[in-house]
């Protein structure tokens, strides 16, 4: 059941049926009991008309009566019946209609008291009403007779199939249009579903370049965010583009060099106590770990858990204790648990693993870190300081501007921070450098609302 | 000294363990870290090399089930990946110090004897035992501040025994520690050469740094000097 569409109908379905089948029973049982009630009053107003009818003899018994008040009762095998008992059961009248069968569904019934019930006899159906009446004579002296009427329910049962079959073509047919009209109502309501479907193929294909219909609000959470994926895998792209380009252009200055050297060149040691060969392999090595660094980026990207900065720190910092154990420095941090950065873990790792190695290997004994919060922008400061010698201000800005182009290199140090640098701005963040009240550098890092 | 080189690239694998029997290392190779974890459990190590990206059993992996199995000797990760992501994978895991490809040899070795150094418990690079004094960044020797010439043989066994001071070190394990396997262990030989270097460091026998404990071994007996 992998299609929504199936699914809805399906369960709708199911649901109308019960509904449906529910209601029909409903109808047909309240039909049935009402139709009763009116075949028991019906034969009360039969049992009525014949004590209308009755006569009395000169004492005041009672005469069974001659003229009868519905003519069924005469018709033989009319279908309408009727039996006066006495007080033993025993029949004192039977009308015309019965002449030929016995129904025997005679009940001594006490006066005032009467019966209605179903009772089949010799393949007939037959609903019965049994009335008890008490016949004062003249002589005070009171006698007990039942009255039965009796009616076929054949005609009943006919006009209740009728209205049975009748009942159930309507709910059909009721059903059927219900049904239509939900297929109609689900077609029309996951329209902007397939929409989605066809513009992301549109995409897949290259004709379109982002999700740019009329969506309804229930999925542009879901367009706004798959655009955002989109635009972020093509920034990546781009990244991925330009630093191949930039790589392959600035290997080229030193395989230039190497190929134009002089064979005698490459050993020599220059003054710098450097061979031509290794200072172009170490300045070949640094565009390539600087470029693949830039291509690696991330991004902030839409759909990113976001990182603890303050176990990131921890970790690196545990780590780079190992690397630095000789020189014993004491690490102070200052951190706000509640701080997290918006994007790639191994970005960030990056950046603060170039910052805080920078501060480890310039500083005497200490360093300070510093993570805070601003609880109005919800950005996010790092700051790195430092009891070292510190960065001059030239320094700062061949720092900061390293790295577009890597063709005028300088090897050695401010690799780490200017790939730290570059990584922060792809992020919209900022690198600043001042000086740290511990004498060294204090570098600050911070990124803006996430 | 024994250091075990686990590096699938060839090339590199066989400079290092030339470059490394230059400097007078014992060393051991291997080419995927199944066979790393064979040697680094079979054999009696100093120190290990390993490659991060190794075939078979990965360097993080390798690295991790050699910690587990009570193997305390360090070790350097080597990663062409210059990601911190992978350096502070491989220092959790239990590695040392990292050095990211493609590193100059002279690092290598900085890197190799600060560990050394630092797993026989000294934390300075030059170990000082009363006039003695042994530079392992420079690979000097001073005696009372005057420098003494030693040959690259003779340097090594002093250095190990510097390092292991007052500790009793058998003739097997120094010559298991200074020769490769197959080489032609003749324990006169290294009679020869502590002989020597006792006649160097004390040329009028005042100090007698090196006890030879008959049928045991040789021991260092000067103290490693405080601070």
């Amino acid at each position: 059941m992998h299609s929504l569409h199936s699914r809805l109908l399906l369960a709708a379905s199911l649901v109308l049926a019960g509904f449906i089948g529910a209601t029909g029973l409903a109808l047909d049982k309240a039909f049935h009991v009402s139709a009763e009630a009116a075949m028991q009053n019906q034969l009360q107003s039969h049992i009525y008309a014949l004590l209308a009818a009755a006569n009395e003899d000169e004492n005041g018994h009672m005469m069974p009566p001659k003229e009868l008040p519905e003519p069924r009762f005469s018709e033989p095998d009319s279908g309408l019946y009727a039996v006066i008992t006495d007080h033993e059961n025993k029949p004192l009248w039977h009308s015309t209609s019965l002449t030929g069968r016995d129904i025997n569904v005679t009940r001594q019934q006490m006066p005032g008291k009467r019966s209605f019930s179903e009772f089949t006899r010799s393949g007939i159906q037959l609903y019965v009403l049994t009335f008890g009446v008490a016949w004062e004579d003249y002589a005070g002296t009171e006698a007990l007779y039942t009255f039965t009427v009796a009616e076929d329910a054949t005609g009943l049962q006919t006009e209740i199939d009728s209205f049975r079959s009748t009942l159930w073509r309507w709910l059909g047919s009721m059903a059927l249009v219900l049904l239509l009209a939900q297929g109609i109502i689900l077609h029309w309501g996951l329209r902007p579903l397939r929409t989605v479907t066809t513009d992301l193929q549109q995409i897949e294909k290259g004709r379109a370049d982002s999700l740019d219909g009329d969506y309804p609000k229930e999925l542009t959470g879901l367009t706004s965010s798959l655009n955002s994926l989109i635009e972020h895998s093509k920034a990546v792209q781009i990244r991925y583009r330009n630093s191949l380009d930039d790589l392959a252009h600035s290997l080229k200055a030193p395989l230039a060099i190497l190929q134009t050297s002089q064979p005698g060149d490459r050993d020599r040691d220059p003054d710098d106590g450097q061979s031509l060969l290794s200072e172009q392999v170490n300045r070949m090595d640094d565009i390539i770990s600087h470029q693949l660094q830039r291509a690696s980026v991330s991004g902030r990207a839409t759909l990113a858990k976001p990182v603890p900065v303050g176990k990131v720190v921890e970790r690196l910092v545990r780590s780079l204790d190992k690397v630095y154990r000789e020189k014993q420095v004491a690490v102070n941090l200052e951190l706000d648990a509640a701080a997290t950065f918006t994007g790639d873990a191994a970005d960030l790792m990056e950046i603060l693993g170039n910052l805080l190695e920078n501060a480890y290997k310039y500083c005497k004994h200490t360093v300070l870190v510093q993570v805070r919060t601003d609880p109005y922008t919800a950005g996010v400061e790092i700051s790195i300081e430092d009891d070292g010698p510190g960065i001059a201000a030239d320094q700062v800005e061949t720092v900061l501007q390293r790295g577009k182009r890597m063709d005028e290199s300088i090897p050695g140090q401010g690799l780490g921070l200017s790939m730290a640098n570059e990584i922060i701005a792809v992020y919209g963040g900022q690198l600043t450098f001042a000086d740290s009240s511990l004498g060294g550098t204090l570098l600050r890092v911070t990124f803006n609302e996430q | 000294m024994h250091i075990l080189v686990v590096e699938d690239e060839t090339r590199l694998r066989e400079q290092l363990r030339d470059r490394l029997r230059e400097c007078g290392y014992v060393v051991d190779v291997a080419a995927d870290g199944e066979e790393g974890l064979y040697y680094g459990e079979e054999y009696p190590l100093d120190l290990a090399i390993i490659d991060i990206g190794l075939p078979k059993l990965s360097g993080i992996d390798l690295i991790s089930r050699l910690r587990a199995h009570n193997k305390h000797f360090p070790i350097l990760i080597l990663t062409a990946r210059g990601n911190w992501q992978d350096k502070v994978d491989g220092l959790e895991t239990g590695a040392d110090d990292y050095l990211v490809k493609p590193f100059q040899f002279e690092e290598l070795e900085a890197r190799l004897n600060a560990l050394l150094r630092r797993a026989s418990g000294w934390s300075k690079p030059v170990l000082d035992c009363g006039p003695i004094s042994l530079d392992t960044g420079k690979q000097s020797i001073t005696v009372s501040g005057k420098p003494v010439e030693l040959t690259a043989f003779e340097y090594k066994v002093l250095e190990y025994l510097m390092l292991h001071a007052g500790e009793v070190i058998s003739k097997t394990e120094l010559t298991d520690n200074l020769y490769e396997q197959d080489y032609d262990r003749d324990s006169n030989v290294l009679e020869v050469f502590v002989g020597r270097l006792r006649r160097k460091l004390d040329p009028d026998n005042s100090i007698s740094p090196i006890e030879t404990l008959r049928g045991r071994g040789y021991r260092f007996r000067l103290q490693a000097n405080s601070g």
